[in-house]
């Protein structure tokens, strides 16, 4: 090739780069969306919830909390529910999702009180969409960061960005997904400022069989949140003895919760 | 009327011939009404303190707040359009004498070392003079407070948090829409603790404050409302007043509730409403969690002063006692040469209502001087005890008002003391009156 040929067809190129790129982009935008899909359906139970939850959190200066609680959701309707039942002074206490509402049960009180849906939940660094299905695809818009090594893991890497109009704890959020399970290992998210807020490890999945759609779920057995903040705070959630069973009709009601806290 | 002044002289050189005896009970009644305005001068001391700190730091004399709610289930404590709100207000209330806009807010402060839960105070410093006069600064610059993104923190959160002027401090929070937010800060000042507020509040420019939650330009805390002096004491009917023409403004009120903006969250969170809801406030209201103190200091003065009150009747009475018992045969030679009964009465009446308002009189200079000294000499006060008054060194303060009644309460009780001795003493017969031996 002589220079003037060669010349020619870098300038060809440049020129014709930004069409053949956008495409490309395009592409990789959906393909995103398309993990995150997969991401958020391979936790889909199409069905009932019941899990205990141990709930560990470490901050400076103070000692260590472990709570312990049952999860109850509802694909359905997304319902959803926690009750406390250890430690003490805790027993008793309680989330339940109604509609869009979120209310805490007190039992110490005997009363109801309305809390954001981003609230901290029984005060420490989890939130309840940590316990509940996820929503990823339909919550954010996702970026492509490339790819990452995460130990033995090649992850995929981008960063969710919130889609306009929805409320949401962190409005940006950094994932990283396992390439070959598109299990989350990691999670960063961010606050409006821009600041890393809290780091999520997700160590441990667990498949588990469900009769309502007919096929394997999985869910994360252990989630470690690093508060970015206030750097020596960190919580610890281990999900155990899942089932995925029908609840009774009655179980997301205040009166059920208000029942099992006497 | 000559009787009467012939009865006030009899009853003026009985006190002078009884000299020792009416100068050891003047000392006492001095001694009790010295008392008496001590202890009226230290509660009063204490609620202007606690006025004159708490309405320059965290509220005004009445205050407009109220909530925002973008759906049922949160609430912001703010108000939209504040110009067109404190226009109504200025323009209802001519005993205004001025007003500050106050950002209002609920956040974790954190620093490198350790975090704390704190009311974020916006301010806009360059309209602050009262602000500045109040808070003593142990270092740094308070005028930095105009800067964007600085903070004042007090001299124990400083050692809480470690940290020292010059410092960042990250402060994070929830908009209004529930979103995480965080902003981070540099200490420009840091102040000498003012009580129970300085455990609690922090402040940042106003811009700061709407940094971190989202708040548009025309959204403040709330409407600090300071009035003139003459108009303090008497707030319901000026905040009834307000109120109302709030109302007529077109503005949607939250029910009376006389408790500070930051305990009404729940009960507001839990009702079914959207949108703005104004809210009416008395500085008494936005510190009711610490008006105990007052009114447990007010209770403790009156039943100190119940106590005084009944060691000066018991002292009076138990001296006029003896006095009618050594003055017999004088009472009477006087009954046998003309004087009345009633002159008798009159005579012991004079003679105590003399005797008390000399000894009030001299007990309440005394009182008013001590009080001076104690002022001068600014006495520390246990931090235990700071964090309710608001201060670090004791302040009485001695109203007239307070002096006049004094004298009188301690004037008319002395006096109605010997009521029931000098009609014992009227009721003598001449003759076994002057043939007493005793």
């Amino acid at each position: 090739m002589n220079r003037r040929k060669l010349l020619s067809t870098i300038a060809t190129l440049s020129l014709a780069a930004p069409f053949i790129a956008a495409p490309a982009l395009a592409a990789s935008k959906e393909e995103m969306v398309e993990i995150l899909k997969v991401v958020d359906d391979r936790q889909k139970n199409q069905g009932d919830w019941r899990s205990v939850a141990y709930i560990e959190q470490k901050e400076k200066d103070k000692v260590a909390v472990v709570y312990e609680a049952l999860v109850f959701r509802r694909s359905s309707d997304e319902k959803f529910m926690i009750l406390f039942t250890k430690p003490k002074a805790s027993q008793g206490q309680g989330y339940l999702r109604i509609d869009k509402n979120l209310w805490f049960y007190d039992p110490s009180v005997g009363k109801w009180e309305r809390r954001t849906e981003r609230e901290r939940i029984g005060g420490t660094n989890s939130r309840r969409s940590d316990f509940d299905e996820s929503r990823l695809a339909i919550e954010y818009d996702p970026e492509d960061n490339g790819e990452e090594k995460l130990g033995a893991y090649t992850a995929q890497v981008m960063t969710l960005k919130g889609k306009a109009g929805l409320d949401l704890a962190f409005p940006v959020i950094k994932l990283w997904v396992d390439k070959v399970t598109k299990n989350v290992l990691k999670r960063q998210e961010f606050a409006l400022s821009g600041r890393l807020l809290r780091t999520s490890y997700y160590p441990k999945w667990q498949k588990i069989f469900s009769e309502s759609r007919k096929a394997d779920i999985y869910y994360p057995q252990e989630i470690r949140f690093y508060d970015e903040v206030e750097k020596a705070n960190s919580t610890l959630i281990l999900i155990k003895s899942v089932d995925l069973k029908p609840l009774e009709a009655n179980v997301f009601t205040k009166a059920w919760l208000e029942s099992k806290s006497r | 009327m000559d009787s009467l002044f012939l009865d006030f002289r009899i009853a003026l050189l009985s006190l002078f011939e009884h000299r020792r005896r009416a100068f050891f009970l003047g000392a006492a009644i001095a001694a009790v009404t010295a008392l008496l305005v001590l202890l009226n001068g230290l509660s009063n001391g204490i609620r202007q303190t606690l006025v004159d700190t708490a309405t320059t730091l965290s509220t005004g004399h009445l205050n407009i707040g109220g909530f925002y709610k973008i759906t049922s289930g949160t609430a912001g404590p703010v108000v939209t359009e504040y110009a067109k709100v404190r226009d109504i207000a200025v323009k209802a209330l001519p005993e205004i004498a001025f007003t500050v806009e106050r950002g209002r807010g609920w956040a974790k402060v954190v620093s490198d070392e350790n975090a704390m839960q704190a009311g974020i105070g916006g301010i806009d410093i360059k309209n602050e003079g009262a602000f500045k006069q109040v808070l003593r600064i142990s270092s740094g610059n308070i005028d930095d407070l105009a800067q964007p993104k600085t903070i004042l923190i007090f001299k124990s959160q400083a050692e809480k948090l470690k940290v020292k002027v010059g410092d960042a401090i990250t402060i994070s929070a929830q908009t209004t829409r529930g979103t995480a937010n965080t902003i981070d800060t540099r200490i420009v000042a840091i102040a000498e603790d003012v009580g129970l507020l300085s455990q609690w509040n922090v402040y940042v420019p106003n811009e700061a404050l709407r940094a971190l939650y989202q708040l548009r330009e025309d959204v403040t805390g709330a409407v600090h409302i300071h009035l003139k002096p003459e108009f303090v004491n008497n707030l319901a009917p000026l905040a009834a007043r307000l109120r109302e023409a709030l109302e007529k403004g077109g503005y949607r009120l939250m029910e009376p509730d006389p408790r500070a903006f930051w305990m009404k969250f729940e009960s507001v969170t839990r009702e079914d409403w959207t949108g703005q809801k104004l809210d009416v406030t008395t500085w008494e209201d936005e510190l009711s969690f610490m008006m105990w103190t007052l009114n447990a200091l007010n209770g403790l003065s009156f039943v100190l002063m119940v106590i005084l009150i009944a060691i000066v009747v018991t002292g009076i009475m138990n001296t006029m006692w003896i006095a009618i018992r050594e003055r017999t045969r004088e009472i009477g030679t006087l009954r046998a040469i003309g004087m009345f009964r009633g002159g008798v009465v009159r005579m012991f009446l004079w003679e105590s209502l003399l005797l008390g308002i000399l000894g009030a009189l001299s007990g309440a200079i005394l009182g008013t001087l001590i009080a001076f000294a104690l002022n001068a000499a600014k006495i520390s006060v246990p931090l235990s005890v700071q964090l309710f008054l608001m201060t670090d060194t004791l302040k009485l303060a001695v109203a007239p008002g307070a002096l006049v009644f004094a004298v009188v309460l301690i004037s008319v009780v002395t006096a109605l003391a010997a009521l029931y001795p000098a009609l014992r003493a009227a009721r003598l017969k001449p003759v076994d009156a002057m043939s007493h031996f005793g």
